[in-house]
C-alpha cells in the first residue's frame, strides 16, 4: 500500500521533544525525512534515560528512538565551512526545513530563512521555539514542562487545595506541538503544490498549547472566572471520577453522563431510587456523598472486570491503565497493532508507538526503527549528493561529515 | 449541483481554500473542523435540529443558556457555516449524500455502525464521491472487542494511559484539564485527514480513516512505554515532589514556579543556576556544589530533593514568579511561572505576537459581550491563520446550502415543514 507521503523530502535540524515527535508524524506517513546530526553537539535524548538494560550509549535510548522512527541520520558539523556546504546541497533537494531551536540559531549557523529561500526559492521553513520568532521573551528556553506551566496546564490540573501537579509529562510535545506543527506543515505544502510558493511558519510552542484551554481563556475574558483546578470532577456530570479497586495502586475510571446510565450504575451499586439523585442537577448536587458511595463498592473489585462489567451495562468505565497494561495487556490496542516491534541494531527488538489512526487505502505503520548516529551518512552523501566514496572518506576526515 | 467552490476559491491566500469539509462531529472532532476552517476551508457543521452537542457544554456566557452560549462551542466552531438537518430521516440522508459529491473530507463521530445504518457508511459515500476522505473519530476505533463501549473524556485518559501519571503521590490519579483525551482525537484526527486529502487532491482516491481516541492519549505518555520496554519498571505519578532534586514546583510570594534545574539536557542547567543562588546570596548554597550534584542518580535521591528544597524554597517564596522567570531565564536557565489563565491573557509575550482574537457570538449584535480568544497557534507568513467570522447558529446556512445545492425555494420549505431541516 502506499504511503500519503511519498516524495515530499525533509532536511530536519528538530532535536528533543516537540520538534522531533513532528517529523516522526511526517516520517511515519512516508516522507523522507533526513535528521541532520552532529557528534559534536549530541540531541540530548540520545544521553536520556531509558536505555535498554539500563545501560548508557548514544544509540540506546528509548526516549530518542521512539521519536525518530522512518527518518535517516546524518552526521555534518554545520560549523564546519565544508559541513555547512553539504547541508545547503542537501537543502537544496528538499521540500521542507525544519528546527526547534531558540529563533537565532540557524541564523548564526548561516542557515536563516532568507539564506534557505535563496537556496530554494519554494521552500517551507518551519522554526519551532518555545515562545515564538517575535516578542520580548522570544529568546528563553524550556521544555514541554515549563512550556505546561507557562501555558495553564500546570496550574489548573490537581486538586484545588495543593500545590499545582501538572500532568507529570513533557505533555504539550507529544500532543499539542507536534500535531499542530504537522498540520500546518500539510497545509503549506498543499499551498506550494497549487502555487508554487513557499513561506515561512513561525511556531511558538506556547500557543497551540495554549489553544487547546480556548473555551476556559474565554471564561475569563468573557466573564471574568479564572478557573481553578478541579480534581477529577466534572461541571456537568456526576459521578464522574476515579475510584480505588482492588490490589496496590489499582483505580477505575467512572462517568454517568445521562440519567439512564445513572440508573444502571445505581443499580449495580444496590442503591435506592431516591429523588435527590432523580436528575442530573441533584446529583451534581451530592458529588461527594455519591463518590463515597462508588469507592465503597468499587474498592473491592478487580478493575478490568469491573470496567467489562460497567460496559457491558451501557455505563462508561475505563481501568486506569499504567505503562504495562497499556502496553502488554490492551486487547483493544492489540488489535489495532498499535505496538510495532523492530529489531534496532544496537538496541535489538525493541517497542515503537504507531500512530493512532489507520488508513483503508494506505500504510501508516512506521517503516523502520530509529537511526544510530550518522547510520545514512554515506547512502545520503552517494545517494542525494552524489559524492564519490574518495569525496566522503575526505569530508569525514577533515571533520566536516561529523 | 455540488457546494461551488470557484466562489470561495477567490477569497484570499488562504492555505486551504477550496477545500470543502463537512463537519458532522461531536466534542471528538469540532477542533479537527476548526483548524480547516482557520486556514481557509469551507467547514459546513452538520448540525442535528437541536444543535451540536457541544452547544450544551460548560463554560457558557454567563448568565444565558441559550444554543449560542457556549463558549466551548464558539470557540471549537469559528469560521464554519451551519447546516442543521436530521440524518435519520430518509430526505436528511439524502441532502448529505447531495454534500458528499462536492466534498474533500467529512469528520464524523458517531459509535462505529451508526453512520452505516443511515446509509451514509463510507462504501456508501464512495460510490457517490470517490474522492471523499471520510474521518471518524472514535473512543476505541471502529473495529475491536472495545469499538462499541461509551467513553467520556476521562475513560479515554484512563485507558489510554496519560490519568496515571498525573497526580499526586498520594492521591487517586488526576485527569488533565480541559478535556485532553478530546483534544488527542481531534489532533491526531486533523494531521490524518490532511494527509489523506493531499493525497486525494492529486491521487483522486480518498480513504477511510479510522482515528481512536484511546490510541490519541497513548502518544502522550511520553517515556513511560520505553521505561517498561527497556528497564522494565513502570512509571508513577510524582506530583507533589521534585522530579529529581531542582526540578518541579515551587511556591514563591504570588503563586508557583516550574524549575528544571536539574536533569534536563543532560544536566546542564545545574551549575548556572547554583551560581545564580551564590550571586543572590542565598544561604546554605554551599551544600549544592559539591561533586556528587552532577550524578543523576544522586539527584533523583529524597535527600538530594531535600537538600534542594531546603536551599531554594526560601529564596523562591521571598520573590514573585514574574521575577524568578526573568531572572532565571536571563541565565538561560529553563524556569516557568505557574500562570492561571488571567495570567495568559496578560502576558505581554502573547499580547506583543497577537495571539488573542476578537469576534462576537451570534446573538450579540450589541457587542456587549465580545468574545476574545486565542488565535493563531502558529504563523504562516504567506498564507496566515484568519477568524473570518463567528461560530454560526444553529442553521444559519441552511438555505444558503440547500440552495447551491440546486434545491429550490418550494422544496425547502417541505423540508423545513417535514422537520428535515431547520
Amino acid at each position: 500500500m502506499k504511503r500519503l507521503l511519498e516524495g515530499i523530502k525533509i532536511v530536519d535540524f528538530t532535536w528533543i521533544g516537540a520538534g522531533s515527535y513532528t517529523t516522526k508524524l511526517l516520517a511515519d506517513l512516508g516522507a523522507d525525512v533526513i535528521k541532520i546530526e552532529t557528534a559534536t553537539r549530541l540531541d540530548s535524548l540520545r544521553i536520556t534515560r531509558p536505555f535498554k538494560d539500563g545501560i548508557a550509549g548514544i544509540d540506546r535510548s528509548g526516549y530518542f528512538a521512539d521519536r525518530n522512527t522512518s527518518k535517516r541520520s546524518i552526521t555534518v558539523n554545520v560549523k564546519h565551512a565544508e559541513g555547512l556546504k553539504l547541508v545547503k546541497q542537501l537543502i537544496a533537494h528538499c521540500d521542507l526545513v525544519t528546527n526547534n531551536f531558540t529563533p537565532d540559531v540557524m541564523g548564526k549557523l548561516g542557515l536563516g530563512y532568507e539564506v534557505v529561500k535563496g537556496i530554494k526559492s519554494d521552500i517551507v521553513f518551519v522554526s519551532m521555539s518555545m515562545q515564538g520568532a517575535t516578542g520580548p521573551d522570544r529568546d528563553y528556553l524550556g521544555y514541554g514542562l515549563t512550556i505546561g506551566s507557562i501555558t495553564g496546564f500546570q496550574h489548573l490540573t490537581g486538586l484545588p487545595d495543593r500545590e499545582p501537579a501538572g500532568t507529570g509529562t513533557n505533555y504539550p510535545d507529544h500532543i499539542p506541538n507536534p500535531t499542530h506543527a504537522a498540520f500546518a506543515i500539510l497545509a503549506a505544502l498543499r499551498h506550494k503544490r497549487r502555487t508554487g510558493e513557499g513561506q515561512y511558519i513561525d511556531i511558538a510552542q506556547t500557543e497551540p498549547t495554549i489553544a487547546l484551554l480556548g473555551p476556559w481563556i474565554m471564561n475569563y475574558t468573557v466573564n471574568g472566572r479564572v478557573d481553578n483546578r478541579r480534581g477529577n470532577a466534572h461541571p456537568q456530570m456526576a459521578p464522574h471520577g476515579v475510584y480505588p479497586c482492588l490490589g496496590e495502586d489499582r483505580w477505575i475510571a467512572i462517568a454517568a453522563a445521562s440519567d439512564e446510565q445513572w440508573n444502571t450504575l445505581r443499580g449495580m451499586l444496590g442503591l435506592a431510587d431516591e429523588p435527590r439523585w432523580a436528575t442530573m442537577e441533584g446529583r451534581l448536587a451530592d458529588r461527594e456523598g455519591l463518590d463515597r458511595a462508588i469507592a465503597e463498592w468499587s474498592r473491592h473489585k478487580e478493575p478490568r472486570a469491573l470496567m467489562e462489567e460497567l460496559q457491558a451495562a451501557g455505563v462508561p468505565a475505563g481501568a486506569v491503565q499504567d505503562a504495562r497494561d497499556v502496553l502488554r495487556y490492551d486487547p483493544q490496542l492489540a488489535w489495532r497493532q498499535h505496538w510495532v516491534e523492530f529489531d534496532h541494531p544496537e538496541m535489538g527488538m525493541s517497542t515503537y508507538n504507531a500512530a493512532p489512526f489507520r488508513f483503508s487505502d494506505a500504510e501508516s505503520t512506521p517503516s523502520s526503527p530509529a537511526p544510530l548516529l550518522g547510520q545514512h551518512t554515506r547512502e545520503i552523501c552517494s545517494g542525494i549528493l552524489k559524492l564519490s566514496e574518495s569525496e566522503i572518506e575526505r569530508l569525514m576526515e577533515c571533520g566536516a561529515l561529523k | 449541483m455540488t457546494v461551488d467552490k470557484s466562489r470561495r476559491e477567490a477569497a484570499g491566500p488562504q492555505p486551504l481554500s477550496g477545500i470543502v469539509v463537512l463537519d458532522l462531529s461531536g466534542a471528538l472532532g469540532n477542533y479537527c473542523g476548526k483548524l480547516f476552517a482557520d486556514l481557509g476551508a469551507d467547514v459546513i457543521l452538520v448540525e442535528p435540529l437541536d444543535g451540536t452537542p457541544a452547544r450544551r457544554m460548560e463554560p457558557r456566557v454567563e448568565g444565558r443558556s441559550d444554543a449560542e452560549a457556549s463558549l466551548q462551542f464558539q470557540y471549537n466552531n469559528t469560521n464554519k457555516r451551519s447546516i442543521a438537518v436530521d440524518l435519520d430521516r430518509p430526505e436528511g440522508q439524502e441532502v448529505l449524500r447531495s454534500l458528499a459529491v462536492g466534498a474533500d473530507l467529512l469528520i464524523e463521530t458517531e459509535r462505529p455502525g451508526v453512520m452505516e445504518a443511515r446509509g451514509l457508511g463510507y462504501k456508501a459515500l464512495k460510490e457517490l464521491a470517490p474522492q471523499l476522505v471520510m474521518t471518524s473519530i472514535t473512543p476505541f476505533g471502529q473495529t475491536g472487542p472495545y469499538a462499541q463501549w461509551q467513553a467520556e473524556d476521562i475513560i479515554g485518559l484512563a485507558l489510554g494511559g496519560m490519568l496515571y501519571l498525573g497526580g499526586y503521590t498520594d492521591s487517586p490519579p488526576m485527569a488533565a484539564y480541559g478535556y485532553q483525551a478530546y483534544a488527542a482525537g481531534n489532533l491526531f484526527g486533523a494531521v490524518a485527514s490532511m494527509a489523506a486529502v493531499y493525497d486525494a487532491e492529486v491521487s483522486g482516491a480518498g480513504q477511510h480513516v479510522d482515528v481512536s481516541m484511546q490510541e490519541s492519549v497513548v502518544m502522550g505518555m511520553e517515556t513511560a512505554i520505553q521505561f517498561c520496554d527497556l528497564e522494565g519498571t513502570v512509571r508513577k505519578r510524582t506530583a507533589g515532589q521534585q522530579r529529581m532534586a531542582g526540578a518541579g514546583v515551587f511556591e514563591c510570594k504570588d503563586g508557583y514556579i516550574f524549575l528544571l534545574a536539574g536533569g534536563s539536557g543532560a544536566n546542564r542547567f545545574w551549575t548556572p543556576t547554583v551560581q545564580w543562588l551564590v550571586d543572590e546570596g542565598v544561604e546554605g548554597v554551599e551544600a549544592l556544589q559539591e561533586r556528587k550534584w552532577s550524578d543523576q542518580d544522586y539527584l533523583a535521591t529524597a535527600e538530594a530533593k531535600a537538600i534542594f528544597k531546603g536551599v531554594f524554597s526560601p529564596f523562591a517564596k521571598s520573590h514573585n514568579k514574574l521575577e524568578l522567570y526573568t531572572k532565571g531565564q536571563q541565565r538561560r536557565i529553563p524556569i516557568a511561572p505557574v500562570s492561571s489563565t488571567a495570567d495568559i491573557v496578560q502576558s505581554k509575550q502573547l499580547q506583543e505576537r497577537g495571539f488573542f482574537v476578537t469576534t462576537q457570538a451570534a446573538g450579540d449584535e450589541s457587542g456587549a459581550r465580545p468574545l476574545v480568544m486565542p488565535g493563531a497557534p502558529y504563523k504562516l507568513s504567506a498564507t496566515p491563520w484568519s477568524l473570518r467570522r463567528p461560530a454560526p447558529r444553529l442553521g444559519e446556512h441552511t438555505s444558503e446550502i440547500l440552495s447551491a445545492l440546486g434545491i429550490n425555494e418550494e422544496r425547502q420549505v417541505k423540508l423545513r415543514e417535514q422537520g428535515v431541516v431547520r
